[in-house]
């Protein structure tokens, strides 16, 4: 598992690698507080992950309402492998919650 | 807090081998019962829902080797809970077998790994009486295809699947718990496996997902309402959750209009078409919100060790401190001492509490034993049980594992006869053998009895004699004769069988009872069968004790043995005319003088006091100078040196530093019985206790 939080002078972008799930589920929302915090522009690399868990989806999506009604744009630059989408539809995710 | 979360995984894969090995147990207990009671659907079902916890939880925690190995196993039990396969013996042996295999998944052991060729054999001799399709399902159940999104217009194959039966819809809301991730969970998979009973619609709820700040990272707060269109019951979905149902809000009730499927209509529409229905006011089951849900924890053996160590440590201060404050005339130290006192007797009581276990599991576990052996030995045994929630100390029960084995695997090949001379000598050809635990004072007696031919004394005798063991000419009691069983490699078998038969197991016993500080007791009837009895200490650890004076040693008799204490004065001694009896209300009791059978000089005092104690011989008297008091003892070792002094049980140290020895007032009695039987021999009465007693107070009186 890695996630990458890179801060530039326009946007933070947030690269999760590997498997993403309760094991790092305390980085990844530490990671995403940031990155709110900033105020700047939030894009998330899914891309390269294996696994995907319910932690990790709930914290997306929480931190894209949280985007939302703060004002801060908050998009996805790279989404999910297929593999990972067909399972999250299989146990009823229909949309990811991040918009590409 | 990365690395906490990691090395819960370790500790979650831990928890589960802890857990499989108890449902192990139970599921081994189980089946051996279902073998005698065929019909038991509540058997049936704990079968079932052991296997399925085993494979579910195996697979959530990353044993999907055994998940795949248990799943047909469990399919197979469905059947027979489905009432479309019956019971039989092979079921139940290729099951018995499968759970060795099991263990061997869950224990992970390099040296000891499970037998690959027996498993696929099992698994194939399963999967033919079970007519399964010899098909690689086993493994996708138990890992599903993360892959692939099941169609949700169609069932998913299932060996179970019978497109006879009417579809039925039920539905499902689920909501993990708090610490359902925490656990270990994944409540992914436990939806991915609704989908193999049926089709499924699924709406997922985020209403209870809170701000970002305030959401915890490792807590599921997403629900799932769900509609399964399924041939299967209730209770097949239930059993999904099954290990999860107590920290999770789980609702299953039938589908709003529920109907069989119309032709022509999937179950993917009939599901859409539920959903947009109002849900049933059925209240889900928030199991995780029970009072007891933290009822109790498991707690790692050592850890206890250390915790039950350091008590005892703290109890030989405190009885430094009121030593000391004894000495100290000052009513300020007194008191504290007093508190420190009370509130250490009570921690005390408390760890040695919890260190107590029920002997069930170890009784539970001689049924697979008894079904083994009389099978291999072609002999028909029942196994009954009585007792069995029993307590005693933790480090006593995993010690007596051993001893027991022996006991009942000599009493099932040289005990119990074969069905055909059982009938020839009048008897049930089905023959029992009985586990029995109880309390007696601070002991436990466990008894291991049979209805068999029982022990023949004059073979036991004359094997004796044979080996040297005892002179041609020795008188000995029948106690004494059967104690001969368990002398090193003493045997009457007149063959080795793979059973028994080498003298090597009563031996095992007898050292195993005597490092427990225990003592076996034998009785045998000819031709009605044998009981033995081991009487072992509650506890290895801490007792309540008594301290009594015999000139100027010291000496803890146990308080739980131990009636009543009464004054033996020169007079009363003068009026016994020699005989070492009392009369307490008009019950006569024998005494022992400790002065005299430990060789103790100097002069006692004009008033003794006499301790009456509750023995297996019956009620005693041990005379001492003086009784000091109550002392909470922690029990030392006495050392391998004094390993053959059998009347006393350890050695305690008192709050002064000074050493007193802990009596064992059942080796003490039976020590000077037969040292009076010894004495009486050629008398007509041979049972020393009549005699002390008989002869005693003929005198007295």
């Amino acid at each position: 598992m890695g996630i990458a939080h890179e801060q530039r002078d326009e946007s933070v972008s947030i690269s999760l690698e590997g498997a993403v799930d309760i094991t790092c589920a305390a980085e990844l929302k530490a990671a995403l507080v940031l990155a709110l915090s900033s105020g700047k522009p939030v894009r998330v690399s899914l891309d390269r992950c294996s696994v995907f868990d319910v932690t990790a989806y709930q914290l997306l999506w929480a931190a894209q309402r949280e985007a939302k009604s703060l004002g801060v744009e908050f998009t996805l630059a790279a989404p999910a492998p297929a593999l990972i989408l067909a399972a999250l539809k299989e146990v009823g995710f229909e949309g990811f919650p991040v918009p590409a | 807090m990365v690395q906490t979360v990691l090395n819960n995984a370790d500790q979650f894969k831990q928890s589960f081998r802890e857990e499989a090995r108890e449902i192990v147990v139970d599921l081994e207990a189980a089946l051996l019962e279902l073998n005698e009671n065929r019909a038991d659907m509540e058997l049936i079902g704990r079968v079932f829902r052991a296997l399925h916890t085993i494979k579910g939880s195996g697979s959530m925690f990353g044993f999907e080797e055994l998940a795949a190995f248990t799943h047909n196993l469990e399919t197979a039990f469905d059947q027979v809970r489905n009432g479309k396969l019956a019971i039989n013996s092979e079921l139940i042996d290729l099951t018995l077998a499968a759970l060795d295999q099991i263990r061997a998944m869950v224990e992970e052991n390099p040296e000891a790994p499970a037998d690959r060729a027996a498993c696929s054999s099992i698994l194939s001799s399963v999967r033919k009486l079970a007519h399964l399709e010899d098909s690689v399902t086993a493994l996708q159940a138990a890992n599903p295809p993360a892959a692939s999104p099941a169609d949700p217009d169609v069932a998913p194959e299932s060996p179970l699947a019978d497109s006879a039966l009417a579809l039925r819809e039920w539905h499902i809301r689920f909501a993990p718990g708090p610490e359902l991730m925490l656990n270990g969970a994944n409540p992914f998979l436990l939806v991915r496996e609704l989908r193999q009973i049926g089709g499924l619609s699924i709406r997922v709820s985020m209403a209870d997902v809170p701000p970002l700040a305030e959401l915890n990272p490792e807590r599921c707060y997403i629900s799932w309402e769900m509609v399964l269109a399924t041939s299967r019951g209730r209770d097949a979905i239930r059993d999904v959750f099954i290990f999860v149902e107590d920290n999770c809000e789980l609702a299953i009730s039938p589908a709003a209009g529920d109907s069989p499927r119309a032709p022509g209509q999937t179950a993917g529409d009939q599901a859409a078409r539920a959903l947009e229905e109002p849900r049933s006011a059925q209240p889900g089951r928030r199991s995780y919100d029970k009072a007891d849900n933290a009822a109790s924890l498991r707690v790692p053996a050592q850890k206890l060790d250390q915790f039950v160590d350091l008590v005892g440590e703290l109890v030989t201060v405190q009885a430094r401190l009121s030593e000391l404050a004894a000495r100290r005339d000052d009513p300020d130290v007194a008191a504290v001492s007093e508190e420190v006192e009370r509130l250490t007797s009570a921690l005390r009581e408390n760890s040695m509490n919890i260190r107590m276990l029920p002997i069930r599991a170890t009784f539970e576990k001689f049924r697979r034993l008894v079904h083994d052996l009389a099978r291999d030995l072609g002999k028909d045994v029942v196994l009954t049980m009585e007792g069995a929630d029993t307590e005693l100390d933790k480090t006593v029960i995993e010690q007596l594992g051993d001893p027991l084995m022996h006991l009942i695997r000599n009493s099932m090949d040289h005990g119990i006869e074969p069905p055909a001379v059982r009938i020839a000598c009048g008897k049930r050809p089905t023959a029992t053998i009985h586990l029995a635990a109880r309390h007696s004072g601070a002991s436990v007696l466990i008894s291991v009895s049979d209805d068999g031919a029982g022990i023949n004394a004059q073979a036991v005798r004359n094997r004796a004699i044979e080996k040297g063991l005892i002179a041609p000419d020795a008188p000995l009691t029948q106690a004494e004769t059967f104690a001969l069983l368990f002398e090193p490699g003493f045997s009457t078998a007149k063959t080795v069988t793979d059973v028994s038969g080498r003298g090597v197991g009563m031996d095992v016993v007898r050292q195993r009872v005597d490092s427990l500080r225990g003592s076996i007791d034998v009785a045998s009837q000819a031709g009605s069968g044998t009981q033995v009895t081991l009487r072992l200490p509650l506890t290895l650890a801490i007792i309540d004790g008594l301290l009594v004076t015999v000139g100027s040693a010291f000496f803890v008799l146990p308080l739980a043995n131990t009636l009543e204490c009464i004054e033996l004065t020169c007079a009363q001694v003068e009026r016994a005319n020699g005989k070492q009896m009392a009369n307490v209300r008009g019950e006569l009791i024998p005494y022992i003088r400790l002065r005299q059978h430990f060789h103790i000089g100097g002069t006692p005092p004009a008033i003794e006091q006499i301790m009456v104690v509750e023995t297996g011989e019956g009620r005693y008297g041990f005379v001492v100078d003086q009784v000091l008091g109550n002392c909470q003892t922690v029990i030392k070792n006495l050392g391998r040196f004094y390993r053959h002094v059998q009347v006393v049980s350890g050695a305690t140290i008192l709050g002064n530093g000074t050493v007193a020895l802990i009596l064992d007032p059942e080796r003490l009695t039976q020590t000077a019985v037969r040292a009076a039987e010894r004495r009486s021999r050629g008398r007509p009465s041979a049972a020393a206790h009549a005699h002390m007693q008989g002869a005693a107070s003929a005198s007295a009186l």
